[in-house]
């Protein structure tokens, strides 16, 4: 047994019994999480994607020591997540968004309090971290009030600084800014940011807003159906995924010269209701300029031209169905074969133009892939 | 990190808590008070006409007048509100299992043994003082009392407080992993008074009934609380029924850990807080 | 009434669906413990008699009959305030009050229904305890059949005015436990169910005659064990009345206030 500063789970696999028909139905079992490795170093913030019903859920509270594994390590400075809960359970904490997770008839602090003994946070420490979380929370102010009394949003950050009492080594977030409002999403995430950065701790995020992860992340592991699907910095999985770029030109008097120069192209074309027509080319290349220079020609006014960039979201989408595809076919084992390799293929440079999306996207996720890059990932094949 | 100064500091948290969550409640007063108070008055009119035949005393010595009918039912009443502000405290825990905060504490390192005593500990020291002293009132302004030695109170106290707290942990450890705790909570509050002879001496019970009840604390709990209250029996001719009650004790505290034990093991192997 | 077919149906379908049967065991289970007790202490302690205050207050030495009449009248009783009274802030806990609310639909007929359906089911439950007092042996005697069914149809009415007001005291203060188990718990002491009212100091029993139920537990007890012709129990079938429709009035009256009061309380 090595030590090491890590969460390192090898051939996770958990197997739930589930009842066919009522309570006394046939015994079957269902396969969730089917031979995961993951690597989650201190100092990180390490995604985990797939789809819904994935197994994301189930490997966090897997790690979290709620559920015990069927097969596969899992050891967290070493110990072993089974044989070790108690310790374990020391070094970790869980956050979980969108319930309730904390006590109504308690105040804020209470509950803050009644956490930091169940931790064994030593009394001097719990009260100055007491009061430094709830400032990180922004409910200083209402520290002393009942929980019953606090908004949804208020509750959530409670739960949060819950999730920070011990100040644990190893943070578990599962969808933690499922139902935030933006501003406080947008906090959280800086929170998360600075734990991982300047306190160390190793932090494990699912999210559904995967702008989130291309933000906070530098590293991502991709699932399906519980099985490893893809792995590697958010810049690296787009690249892999052939970067989907997509080009939207509007031409304003099409004609049968311009729709054969589209046509060329593979592109798809949609006529506007002001007669115009919409003309959009998802390529892995930078096809912008030859395109709208083909339609020109061809005798095109040029009414508008979007370039938009390949978001992380995309190159997931193409992985669930290409890993979906691969998974139904016999034989395929494990999909291996996904995995990005570092260098496999260069990331995308930034466009030119905003993305359309921009509007949707928290400030800074049209920056973070390089960010991400910067923060020093190993990436690779395990 | 020393195990048993973490052990005391969940006790003290959870003792705490579970005031708080029960004490928030306006006008909680009326479980803890008026309700037991109310409902012993409409049991002893209830009861005082079989009370007051002619044949009862020869029957029944001990209740052979009304006041002191009121102070067996009184003893009753007390003993009852301690065993069933556990089954009251247990229901509480298990909606736990709804809001996602049992979940909470299985994460985190507190002993899931001292966290289920603590939590009935803490319904116990909420709901049962204040009837405890109106008792204590009632039954020395009636002078119905009959005491062979001051620190029998003492005894009392003790007979009343440790299989209660037992019996609470055993209560909630069962309740944390069980699907219809409504149905526990059903069946443990009414048939609980009957087998356990709360409003009939023992003898007045079927013998089914008496074979049923011993499996329950609070009727050994009785049995000691009135002998020493009201039939003026020593510490030594109490000495069977308390070492009964201490056995029965630590049975269900043995019972409470081995189902914490098994039921948080079936938890992370199917993910479902359930025993079956 | 197509309301209140409309709530006694919509009512059956999700009872049919998740029947509460922890509940009903809930109320049946205490009466017939009850009775059981009664029966023990009866033979084992009274020696088969009972005191003669008993007689004295009752007009009848039949302790065990009086008590099935009256536990089962109570029990009956709080099932129909758990369904009836409780009907509102039901709808409010699972979020469908705003939309009662908000329906051209009087509260009244709403009501009727939810009552209706509540002693139709009620009954079936209780028939039941026909099952414990067989097994028991215990006869219970009736001298009027029509002054049983009249202070039956009394005591459903009367339990049924108390429902509309204490349901707009749950909604309005939108708590149900410590006001439903208040009113149980003082019904059954000073509401002459299960002993004479006589044990009661003086004003205790007068604040029990302000209540409909007492005087339709006495036209119930009359018809039963009493010995009263229907004559005899019509006086007090006449104040049943009159209260019943004094509450109902108060309690409708309120209602609308109560109302206002959930909504602004949530929102």
């Amino acid at each position: 047994m090595t030590m090491t500063t890590a969460i390192e789970v090898r051939g996770l696999r958990k197997d739930f019994p589930v009842r066919e028909k009522g309570i006394l139905g046939p015994r079957t079992l269902k396969r969730a999480v089917d031979g995961l490795d993951l690597d989650i170093p201190r100092g990180r913030v390490t995604g985990l994607l797939g789809l819904n019903g994935a197994g994301k859920t189930t490997t966090i509270k897997i790690l979290a020591t709620l559920l015990r594994p069927s097969a596969g390590t899992v050891r967290i400075d070493g110990l072993d997540a089974v044989a070790d809960a108690r310790a374990v359970r020391r070094r970790i904490n869980l956050i979980a968004g969108g319930e309730r997770m904390v006590y109504t008839r308690m105040t804020g602090r209470e509950n803050l309090w009644y956490f930091g003994q169940l931790y064994d946070v030593p009394k001097a420490d719990l009260r100055r971290r007491t009061g430094e979380l709830l400032d990180l929370v922004g409910l200083s102010g209402a520290a002393d009030t009942m929980v019953e009394r606090y908004s949804r949003g208020m509750t959530q950050r409670l739960a949060i600084a819950r999730g920070l009492v011990n100040r644990p080594d190893y943070l578990l977030l599962d969808e933690p800014t499922l139902g935030l409002d933006a501003p406080i999403a947008r906090d959280l995430r800086r929170v998360v940011a600075d734990l991982a950065a300047h306190d160390g701790t190793g932090v494990l995020l699912t999210s559904h807003y995967l702008a989130e992860v291309e933000e906070l992340c530098g590293h991502v592991y991709v699932i399906s159906a519980g099985r490893h699907l893809a792995q590697g910095s958010p810049a690296e999985l787009k690249a892999a995924t052939g970067s989907h770029r997509t080009v939207r030109l509007t031409v304003t008097d099409p004609t049968e010269r311009t729709r054969a120069a589209a046509d060329a192209f593979g592109a798809t074309r949609e006529t506007l209701p002001d007669g115009g027509e919409l003309i959009t080319l998802r390529h892995p290349g930078d096809m912008a300029g030859p395109l709208t220079a083909a339609v020109f020609e061809a005798g095109g006014s040029i009414g508008g031209l979007e370039i938009a960039e390949a978001s992380l979201e995309d190159a997931i989408l193409t992985l669930a169905e290409r890993g979906e595809a691969g998974l139904a076919g016999p034989g395929s084992g494990r999909p291996d074969a996904t995995t990005i390799r570092p260098g496999a293929a260069t990331a995308p440079p930034e466009a030119a133009t905003a993305p359309p999306e921009a509007a949707t996207v928290p400030p800074g996720a049209g920056t973070a892939p390089s960010e991400a890059a910067a923060a020093g990932v190993k990436g690779g094949t395990p | 990190m020393n195990p048993l100064r973490h052990s005391l500091r969940v006790f003290a948290a959870e003792t705490l808590k579970q005031h708080r969550r029960l004490f928030g409640q306006p006008l909680v007063v009326f479980s803890m008070l008026v309700w037991p108070v109310l409902q012993l008055a409409t049991t002893y009119y209830t009861l005082r006409p079989v009370a007051t035949a002619s044949r009862a005393a020869e029957n029944w010595p001990l209740a052979a007048d009304p006041d002191r009918l009121l102070a067996f039912l009184a003893t009753g009443t007390l003993a009852y509100a301690f065993f069933f502000s556990l089954v009251q405290s247990a229901w509480h825990l298990s909606f736990e299992r709804t809001t996602g905060t049992l979940e909470l504490l299985f994460l985190s390192p507190a002993g899931r043994l001292t966290l289920m005593i603590a939590n009935g500990a803490g319904a116990l020291l909420q709901n049962a003082w204040l009837l405890t002293c109106f008792t204590v009132a009632a039954l020395t302004g009636f002078g119905t009392l009959s005491v062979s030695a001051w620190w029998m109170y003492g005894i009392v106290l003790l007979a009343l407080l440790i299989p209660a707290v037992a019996w609470g942990a055993f209560l909630n450890s069962l309740l944390v992993f069980s699907r219809d705790s409504a149905f526990l909570y059903t069946i443990l509050d009414e048939p609980l008074w009957f087998v356990s002879g709360v409003r009939l001496p023992h003898f007045a019970l079927p013998a089914a009934v008496q074979v049923v009840g011993a499996v329950f604390p609070l009727t050994g709990s009785l049995l000691a609380v009135r002998g020493a209250l009201l039939e003026h029996r020593t510490a030594s001719e109490l000495a069977p029924t308390l070492l009964g009650l201490g056995a029965l004790s630590a049975l269900l505290l043995v019972a409470a850990a081995l189902i914490l034990r098994v039921g948080e093991a079936r938890a992370r192997r199917t993910g479902a807080l359930s025993l079956v | 009434m197509p309301i209140a077919w409309a709530t006694a149906w919509r009512t059956w379908q999700m009872t049919r669906r998740a029947y509460p049967w922890t509940y009903a065991v809930g109320t049946v289970l205490p009466a017939a413990l009850t009775i059981a007790l009664a029966h023990l202490g009866f033979h084992v302690i009274g020696g088969g008699a009972v005191g003669d205050d008993f007689a004295a207050g009752s007009g009848t030495t039949a302790y065990l009959a009086y008590i099935v009449v009256g536990t089962t009248a109570f029990h009956f009783a709080v099932r129909l305030i758990l369904w009836s009274a409780k009907a509102l802030i039901t709808e409010q806990r699972q979020g469908t009050l705003g939309a009662l609310l908000i329906a051209p639909a009087g509260r009244l007929p709403y009501l009727l229904g939810f009552t209706g359906f509540a002693v139709l089911s009620s009954v079936l439950e209780f028939l039941t305890l026909g099952l414990v007092v067989a097994a028991l042996g215990i006869t219970v005697p009736v001298s009027s059949v029509p002054g049983a069914l009249l202070g039956a149809l009394a005591l459903i009415a009367a339990v049924f005015a108390l429902s509309v007001g204490l349901g707009g005291l749950m909604i309005a203060a939108g708590e149900a436990h410590i006001s439903q188990n208040t009113v149980f718990i003082m019904l059954g002491l000073v509401g002459g169910f299960t002993f004479p009212r006589d044990y009661l100091p003086e004003p205790v029993r007068w604040f029990a005659e302000l209540l409909p139920t007492t005087s339709a537990m006495d036209v119930l007890h009359g018809s039963f064990t009493g010995g009263q012709s229907l004559p005899e129990l019509l006086p007090r079938l006449a104040v049943c009345a009159a209260l019943t429709c004094a509450h109902l009035f108060l309690g409708l009256t309120c209602l609308p206030r109560a109302e206002a009061r959930a909504v602004e309380r949530t929102y």
